[in-house]
């Protein structure tokens, strides 16, 4: 594996903690977000001034999910006082006022030339892309029990039909902070990797096309699937890769691609799939 | 002065808001989509509202033209996009209507160049002088043509059989199918209309800054989604009066807390504020 | 004896339409109430507005003496209410049985750290699974909720509201979809739950049933409530027999 080829599943293992920590708010628990790499560059900047003030590695990534989290909490307490359908504007909102203050506060945060010089988080490169791919791997396990988990159950509940999970006794409130808060405290988490990763951001990093990123991560993996969603943001992370050639057109295939997937195909890869191995059976059974 | 003077920015900036805005609220109350290509029709009514000027000499030519073929596209959109999934979870449209909105602005980059375009010969640029300030002739012509052109819409939708149909079907689809009004019809008018709007909106822009370029809708239309919230999503005299709320909001906040944040983050700024204060928009019906 | 639910000067309206004025009426402990009243009178408002999923103007309602008028509607669940809507309202991405299994370990749901600790779903299946059998749809069990039949979908609302093992059920017409047949077995289901000493408040179009299974009637006409007490007694009453006037009723013949 060459330095190019690890920094590369660097940036896979980060994409798969980002996207699943929007997976447990949208897909388990049906709130959309277009607003998820606000939290991702408030964990990426928390780590950048943690790090330059001589805080510890780990230290430094906790300070990242915590701050991330709080500020989930708020935007998620913003959410439950409006209309269901306002939500994906109102949390597109909360990105744009993230980029458009880190963009202006040049005393600490660099305005829009960002923060340089992140000290290192003290292993190799390959230690690293190990360290990064345990915590996905951690994230992808902590996903799958949420799902098997009563908290998963009620989050189906909610995502659902919140009137009928309230009339069984959900308090529908409360689950939504708790998704809110755990889906933004990993993208605090992937914000911290990705900035003793590159160890230099800028605010354009968690920009609305970022959030969309993200978000098209989710639906082309399949919302609430959580194998689907790994492989929708390997594919998507690693797409302009493919693409290289043809470098010019990338982001135009990449608009298409979303497109048609929730054109054609709006269960995602999960959704493609199941319908697979679906047929699979039946022929299977059939004589 | 300085009070006119962010006043008058506020009202034109105001004007062109509703102008986009309207459209996304018309596709909002009647499918309940978050139409976020809009943007894309918007920067594509740039592009063809200066490519036909330049081509014949006539904005007055132009104009009409560049919002008609916009109005069909939007149609098309409609037909080949959104109905086939309009029976799936709401973020199924939402996420296709980004896609297409990349696709769209990536096109233009494509085929025009990532510079933009500049008019050969931008018109109404003279200035001239009233009440102290100095104006151009753009600027009125937007206030006038924004006011006339919903005006004019407005009117129409009480005074005729076709919008009469259209504002009993966005009240009630399925009543006003029991009545024998054609749902689908009434769908293809608005995006017709909707979108030719954004198309004049986005010449007007074009000619306020004699530049179209092939980024130039996403700020626009984000901001115009905040308004349509604003507005109480789904209610068009809530969209005006946000609209132009903001275009005034927004000058007077580059000015007084520019150095805060920057002016695209003060219309959200805004939008966040009113909604925890009012969550159901400022102009929404509980 | 305290009843069980209280509502005092109960007024509702939406904008300018008053739907429920001053209503008034109490459950007693293990009695079948039957809530009956023209359409539009505002029956289903009132079982709404108990439950907290609307919210009136002005209100006193309390639970076995407690005061439950401004609590929101989980911790209403939790005190022992359960209803069952008039027009059904599933989790359509979730099996049959799944749809009660959650009602069943609501429990479990009540602190959302605790909830992320449970992860069997076993018991509450089986109790799941022996609501549905005792609501005549067991062979649904499996089915996923989409595409199913009405008559399956009601009795589906009146296990998820059993499997709350709720002090008090508010039924909301669970007949009505229902042919006459089913109706009847699920009218002896929930009177058999009654005698099992549930108390039941149902609202219910279908008068002989009502006749069949209710102890006591209140009735509502215009948002107001114009009479209450034995079945038979309030049904031959002049008001009562007014207010269902050019309504379908057949009540002699019973």
């Amino acid at each position: 594996m060459g330095i190019y080829e690890i920094s590369l599943a660097t940036v896979v293992g980060i994409n798969v903690i980002l996207a699943l920590g929007l997976n447990l708010i949208t897909g388990f628990c049906g709130q959309i977000s277009l607003g998820h790499a606000a939290f991702y560059g408030i964990g990426a900047y928390t780590t950048a001034l943690a790090a330059q003030s001589g805080v510890p590695g780990l230290v430094s990534l906790a300070a990242a999910m915590f701050a991330a989290a709080a500020i989930g909490v708020v935007v998620g307490l913003a959410s439950l006082r409006v209309r269901h359908d306002f939500l994906a504007i109102t949390t597109m909102g909360v990105g744009f006022l993230f980029l458009g203050i880190v963009r202006q506060e040049d005393r600490w945060l660099g305005g829009e030339l960002g923060i340089s010089a992140i000290p290192a988080f003290g292993l190799s490169k390959p230690g690293y892309l190990l360290f990064v791919l345990l915590l996905a791997l951690l994230t992808a396990m902590l996903s799958g029990y949420i799902n098997r988990s009563w908290m998963g159950f009620a989050f189906e509940a909610v995502a659902d039909d919140e009137d009928t999970a309230r009339v069984v006794g959900v308090d529908v409130a409360a689950y939504k902070l708790a998704a809110f808060s755990l889906g933004t405290a990993l993208a605090g988490l992937a914000g911290g990797l990705y900035a003793y990763f590159t160890r230099f951001i800028v605010p354009d990093d968690f920009g609305f096309i970022t959030s969309i990123s993200i978000l098209s991560m989710v639906a082309v993996g399949g919302i609430g699937s959580t194998t689907g969603v790994i492989l929708g943001a390997g594919l998507l992370t690693l797409m302009p890769e493919f693409f290289r050639f043809i470098s010019d057109y990338k982001l135009l295939v990449y608009g298409v691609l979303l497109f048609a997937v929730m054109r054609f195909a709006p269960e995602g890869l999960a959704g493609v799939g199941r319908s697979w191995l679906a047929r699979w059976r039946l022929g299977r059974r059939a004589p | 002065m300085l009070f006119l003077e962010l006043f008058a920015q506020g009202l034109i900036y105001g004007c062109m808001y509703a102008t986009i805005a309207v459209g996304l609220t018309l596709v909002y109350s009647l499918l309940r989509i978050l139409h976020v290509a809009h943007a894309g029709l918007f920067a594509l009514g740039g592009y063809l509202g200066l490519l036909l000027t330049n081509a014949t000499g006539s904005l007055i030519l132009a104009l009409p033209l560049a919002a008609a073929a916009v109005g069909v596209v939007g149609m098309a959109i409609y037909r080949f996009c959104y109905e086939p999934i309009l029976h799936r979870p709401p973020y199924v449209a939402l996420i296709a209507s980004i896609g297409l909105f990349i696709a769209l602005e990536e096109i233009f980059r494509l085929i025009f160049g990532p510079y933009g375009l500049t008019y050969a010969q931008a018109p109404l640029q003279e200035t001239f002088a009233m009440g102290g300030m100095t104006i151009r002739r753009v600027e009125i012509v937007i206030v006038v043509g924004s006011v006339l052109i919903l005006g004019i819409l407005s009117w129409l939708s009480r005074h005729t059989r076709l919008g009469v149909a259209w504002r009993a079907t966005v009240d009630d689809p399925q009543m006003a199918a029991s009545f024998g009004i054609s749902v689908l019809k009434v769908r293809y008018l608005n995006f017709f209309i909707g979108s030719a709007l954004a198309a004049v909106a986005g010449v007007f822009i074009s000619l306020l800054s004699n530049l179209v370029e092939p980024t130039m809708g996403g700020v626009p239309s984000y901001k115009a989604l905040a308004i349509i919230v604003l507005g109480g999503l789904g209610n068009v005299t809530g969209t005006l009066c946000a609209s132009l709320l903001l275009g005034v909001t927004e000058a007077f906040g580059t000015i007084y807390i520019g150095n805060f944040m920057d002016r695209d983050a003060i219309a959200f700024a805004f939008m966040i504020v009113v909604l925890m204060v009012r969550p159901q928009g400022l102009f929404g019906g509980r | 004896m305290k009843p069980l639910l209280e509502v005092a000067d109960l007024t509702l309206h939406f904008g300018g339409v008053k739907a429920l004025t001053d209503v008034s009426f109490a459950v007693r402990e293990k009695e079948f109430l039957c809530l009956i009243g023209p359409n539009g009178a505002g029956k289903t408002t009132l079982l709404k507005s108990i439950l907290g999923i609307v919210q009136p103007q002005q209100a006193e309602i309390r639970l076995a003496g407690r005061s439950i008028t401004h609590l929101p509607t989980h911790r209403r669940i939790r005190l022992g209410l359960a209803l069952t809507h008039q027009i059904v309202r599933p989790f359509t991405c979730m099996t049959v049985r799944d749809n009660v299994a959650l009602a069943a370990g609501h429990q479990r749901l009540q602190r959302v750290l605790g909830a992320l600790v449970h992860l069997d779903r076993r018991s509450e299946r089986a109790k799941a699974a022996a609501f549905l059998e005792r609501v005549g749809i067991g062979d649904y069990m499996d089915h996923p909720v989409a595409g199913l039949p009405l008559g399956v979908l009601k009795r589906l609302e009146v296990a998820r509201a059993l499997a709350l093992s709720p002090r008090l059920l508010l039924l909301d017409e669970p007949l009505a979809g229902l042919n006459h047949v089913e109706a009847g077995r699920l009218a002896d289901t929930v009177a058999e739950i009654n005698q099992g000493g549930m108390t039941v408040v149902m609202i219910e179009h279908n008068l002989s049933e009502v006749l069949r299974v209710a102890q006591r009637l209140v009735v509502l006409d215009n948002g107001a409530k114009i009479a209450e007490g034995d079945p038979r007694q309030v049904l031959l009453m002049p008001t009562v027999q007014a207010a269902y006037l050019g309504e379908e009723t057949d009540i002699a013949a019973d």
